[in-house]
């Protein structure tokens, strides 16, 4: 330090020794910024309300196991919805107008397996014990999904099952190469650490339910649609024609014929395109019959895409008119249709098209135009005393008389897995606050934990779980700040080949690789959420962003924020808020 | 080592001997062959520096400000409109008492569209509280900039040592490239007055009420004429290595000159040239060379030109509404001398025209037949074709 010409005196020079604190910039401030979680719009499309900009934070940190139990939380199923979901979420994801949709559904699944491989262990366990019992009729997603719930609420609950296994049309309707067995059992078997008793074999029919009213305080009735609903047409009694569901129940039970030939399916939801696939599977030729159009199917176009590569022949536009047995073959009918105009839910209006018809000569049929429940107890009633209708079931709850429950198929407007699961989480949810509040409460204490504006519900905010502190406004794609964005293109989810999948009922959705299961979960705007990206605490210019070592516990020292908004603007994803100071 | 080098590279020499620790700028001819070479340096290894890449001057000098703060040794260059963005960082710098060294070359500003020599550029900035060397070739450029590191360090204030566009930084000459160790033993490590430390943290630059704003500039006032006197000691252990020797100012036969031609940058050595053939003539022509224009050296100036009877200042820069700078700042030198000379004030070369030594006989010519100056400016070489150019 021997400076040759060294100065006697330091420098008399902007320099402040002394801490800057005293100068309480927050005095300044006329806009007050602050962190303020909000709802992603993929969580409020989800019907089972799950917290997806966490599920894919938490992935991309490699917290496997968080994600997966944050999925629980809100999903007794995520091993059955990452395969056969219809995944709205991903049809609102902020991400579309970017560049394309995270792919969330490839993420559960990718989640579910990871837990299945690791074994991992779930943490939610029973919050409680309470007094009362609840027998749940029908183990399908409704009632299982119910049981999941209510036993986490504390509550004893006994499922009763009339088929050999529990599962429903997850175990009898949907078939092996969409949702291999293994997957389910395992979600099944979770029930059992909550307590949830499955008794398989044991058909309720109107005394027994009854008698469950007598034994429990309420009974859950989820019986699904159980059956193919008649096409109302002559001939549909020869031998040849089946229900479809029955079909595939009938596969999926273990039976394996050899259906060489032409089968015919007639409808158009995923039920005819499974019982065409399956066909295929069998050795057989499969032509699906619609009476409307391609565009017009309830179907999931994927699905129906990958059964058109699959050989399996689609017939637009036609009506089935008549059946008859002919030379040990059946001389199946149809009517011609056509477009005209348009029905109240936009899609074309078909009539006759004039007296055009057309007969398809086949080995068999299947009936898979819709289904409805298989006896008339099974649907709720329109009007009854102490009937409360929400928005995915129904309670009938009569002033010192059993409390039936209803959900499912039957109470659903869209006949979906996850819409059964939202079914059993609301009649469970509403279920316990009828037993510790009352029925009056119901309502308010629903919408209460309803992700954003709702209709879906979350089980963490009724809880009181952390999640309940994000407000409702669902995050708009133009508050989040895409300039930290780069254009990354969607994960492909690997199938097996076309000749590969038509021969067998093995799986067609291959695993994806944890890396790229953590690049794609990357790619989430994480809407509404903080990731600790730390931007905010970068951009303060007042160092006013206060957080733990490990970056825990943001919070703005408001002594000093002079309000400015950089913090606001620069976060990405719109999990914080500038408001006019009062 | 003797080398031929252009102006350009002999600012990277020198740059490269002085160990500088971390450079940041933005290309912008005619700086940027300086630049070019030193990212080169930093990126082969051949010199342990960082080199920031940064978005625009503005940003340049400010992160040099921070780098500086922390007690490294830094450098950036520049030119017209890119000295113009840093306009407020140079006041930042001075204010901070960062002795930050930058190469200025000089350019015309636009528009017109212009990237020829030109003043106009550095002498705006005459009033941030930057040293100004303007030099006259490339050994100059190389030795000066060394000597504003040690004068620059020992003052804490910013300098930036001044180039003409292509004349100086495009051309070729032979330059001495010292060694390593003679450098060493001029220019040892840099010993900051401050440096930002974790350990014992301060705040720079904060808000300075008026209790003490006025004492801080007289401080950088006094620092300036600190540097002034300063300078001689710093050229005489300059010269006591490397035998060179410049001056704030190089009187050139001024002691019996009838007139005096006042000159910055490389039109001296046109003037000399003019003065040899001028006193081979019997004509009594001296040349005051002003290297040093902040501080700007009043005293030697006065001192030089105590003899002459007519001074012409050749000014390639020109401040609207008045006159020449150069000019300005002679007339204000001289005004309180009693019977100090007149001055008379030319502008010439503006936008990188040349200035021959047919220019300055013209301009000794019009001040030797002249009685008194002028109030205003004398444009020389003015044309009517150039007034024409562009019209429809």
């Amino acid at each position: 330090m021997n400076r040759e010409q060294g100065r006697a005196e330091a420098l008399f020079m902007p320099r402040s020794f002394t801490t800057t604190e005293s100068n309480l910039t927050g005095s300044w401030r006329y806009m007050r910024p602050r962190f303020e979680e909000k709802t992603a719009p993929c969580s409020t499309a989800c019907p089972a309300g799950e917290d997806i900009p966490r599920i894919e934070m938490l992935t991309t940190q490699g917290a496997f196991r968080e994600a997966w139990e944050t999925i629980l939380m809100e999903n007794p199923f995520p091993a059955v919805c990452g395969r056969v979901c219809f995944h709205p979420c991903e049809g609102s994801c902020n991400r579309r107008g970017f560049d394309s949709a995270v792919a969330i559904h490839t993420m559960e699944r990718f989640l579910a397996d990871s837990a299945l491989r690791n074994g991992f262990r779930s943490d939610l366990g029973k919050l409680q014990s309470w007094k009362e019992r609840i027998a749940v009729v029908g183990a399908g997603p409704a009632g299982l999904a119910a049981a999941s719930f209510l036993a986490r609420l504390g509550y004893v609950v006994h499922v009763f099952e009339s088929l050999p296994e529990p599962g429903g049309i997850l175990r009898w309707g949907i078939p092996a190469y969409r949702l291999p067995p293994s997957a389910l059992q395992h979600e099944i078997a979770r029930l059992a650490g909550l307590g949830v008793e499955i008794r398989t074999d044991c058909r309720i029919d109107p005394s027994g339910l009854e008698a469950l009213e007598r034994d429990y305080d309420a009974v859950f009735l989820g019986c699904g649609f159980g059956k193919d609903r008649p096409l109302g047409i002559p001939g549909e009694r020869e031998e040849g024609v089946e229900d479809g569901l029955a079909f595939l129940s009938r596969i999926r039970g273990g039976a394996s014929p050899r259906l060489e030939g032409v089968s015919v399916v007639v409808g158009g939801g995923n039920s005819a395109v499974d019982v065409a696939r399956t066909v295929v599977r069998l050795g057989g030729r499969a032509v699906i019959a619609y009476r409307r159009r391609r565009q017009d199917m309830p179907a999931f176009d994927e699905e129906l895409q990958m059964a058109l590569e699959e050989g399996i022949e689609l017939q637009e536009l036609l009506a089935p008119a008549g059946i008859e047995r002919r030379d040990g073959k059946l001389a199946v009918t149809f009517r011609r249709m056509k477009i005209s105009g348009e029905d109240a839910d936009g899609r074309g209006r078909i009539v006759p098209d004039g007296e055009a018809k057309l007969e398809i000569e086949a080995d068999r049929l299947f009936t898979a135009a819709g289904a409805g429940v298989a006896e008339d107890w099974h649907r709720p009633p329109q009007e009854e005393t102490g009937l409360i209708k929400l928005s995915h079931s129904i309670l009938v709850a009569p002033e010192g008389r059993p409390v039936r429950a209803y959900g499912g198929d039957a109470t659903n407007d869209v006949q979906m897995v996850v819409t059964a699961v939202a079914s059993g989480k609301q009649a469970a949810l509403a279920l316990d606050v009828l037993f510790r509040e009352g029925p009056a409460a119901i309502r308010e204490r629903l919408a209460a934990c309803a992700v954003g504006p709702g209709p879906s519900l979350s089980m963490e905010i009724y809880t009181g779980g952390p999640r309940k502190l994000r407000t409702r406004h669902v995050v708009l794609p133009e508050e989040i700040n895409t300039d930290y964005f780069a254009f990354e293109p969607r994960i492909t989810q690997p199938r097996l080949l076309v000749e590969e999948r038509s021969r067998s009922f093995s799986e067609i959705d291959l695993k994806i690789s944890a890396g790229l299961a953590i690049r794609e979960a990357g790619r989430c705007f994480n809407c509404g959420i903080c990731n600790g990206c730390d931007n905010c605490y970068l951009f303060c210019p007042d160092v006013s962003i206060a957080r733990g070592h490990e970056g825990e516990d943001r919070r703005i020292n408001y002594d000093y924020c002079k309000g400015c908004g950089l913090c606001v603007v620069e976060c990405p994803r719109n999990a914080m808020t500038l408001e006019g100071k009062s | 080592m003797k080398r031929v080098l252009e102006g350009s590279h002999a600012v990277a020499e020198a740059v490269r001997l002085a160990r500088i620790q971390v450079i940041s700028a933005y290309p912008i001819t005619p700086q940027t062959h300086i630049v070019e070479i030193l990212s080169d340096y930093c990126a082969s290894g051949k010199m342990n520096a960082r080199f920031l890449r940064v978005e625009s001057e503005h940003s340049c000098l400010a992160a040099l400000i921070g780098a500086q703060s922390t007690g490294v040794r830094t450098f950036t260059a520049t030119s017209s409109q890119g000295l113009a963005l840093m306009h407020e960082l140079l006041h930042w710098a001075s204010g901070a008492r960062l002795p930050i060294v930058m190469a200025e070359v000089n350019r015309a500003l636009a528009p017109g569209w212009n990237i020829w020599t030109d003043q106009s550029d550095s002498l705006a900035q005459r009033d941030t509280g930057w040293m100004q060397f303007y030099c006259e070739d490339a050994q100059e450029v190389l030795d000066t900039m060394l000597m504003a590191y040690r004068l620059a360090e020992m003052v804490n204030l910013p300098a930036m040592v001044v180039l003409d566009a292509f004349f100086l930084s495009h051309t070729y000459e032979p330059v001495d490239v010292p060694e390593q160790e003679e450098v060493d033993r001029f220019l040892p490590a840099y010993v900051p007055e401050f440096r930002l430390d974790t350990a014992h943290p301060f705040a720079l630059s904060p808000l300075v009420a008026p209790n003490a704003y006025m004492e801080m500039r007289r401080e950088i006032a006094a620092a300036m004429d600190e540097a002034l006197e300063r300078l001689d000691s710093v050229e005489e252990k300059f010269a006591g290595i490397f035998g060179r020797r410049y001056g704030a100012v190089e009187a050139v036969c001024c002691d019996d000159a009838d007139i005096v031609l006042v000159t910055s940058g490389t039109v001296t050595s046109t003037a000399r040239i003019l003065l040899e053939e001028l006193r081979a003539k019997g004509e009594k022509i001296g040349i005051l060379k002003i290297k040093l224009f902040r501080p700007f050296p009043v005293e030697a100036i006065r001192r030089a030109l105590a003899g002459a009877k007519k001074i012409a200042v050749v000014d390639r820069n020109f401040s609207f509404g008045a006159t020449g700078i150069f000019a300005q700042e002679l007339r204000a030198a001289l005004c309180n001398v009693p019977d100090h000379p007149p001055v008379f004030g030319f502008i010439a070369g503006l936008g990188g025209r040349d200035i021959t030594t047919e220019v300055l006989a013209s301009i000794v010519e019009q001040t030797k037949t002249a009685d008194a100056p002028p109030a205003e400016s004398i444009w020389i070489g003015l044309t009517e074709a150039a007034y024409a150019f562009g019209r429809p």
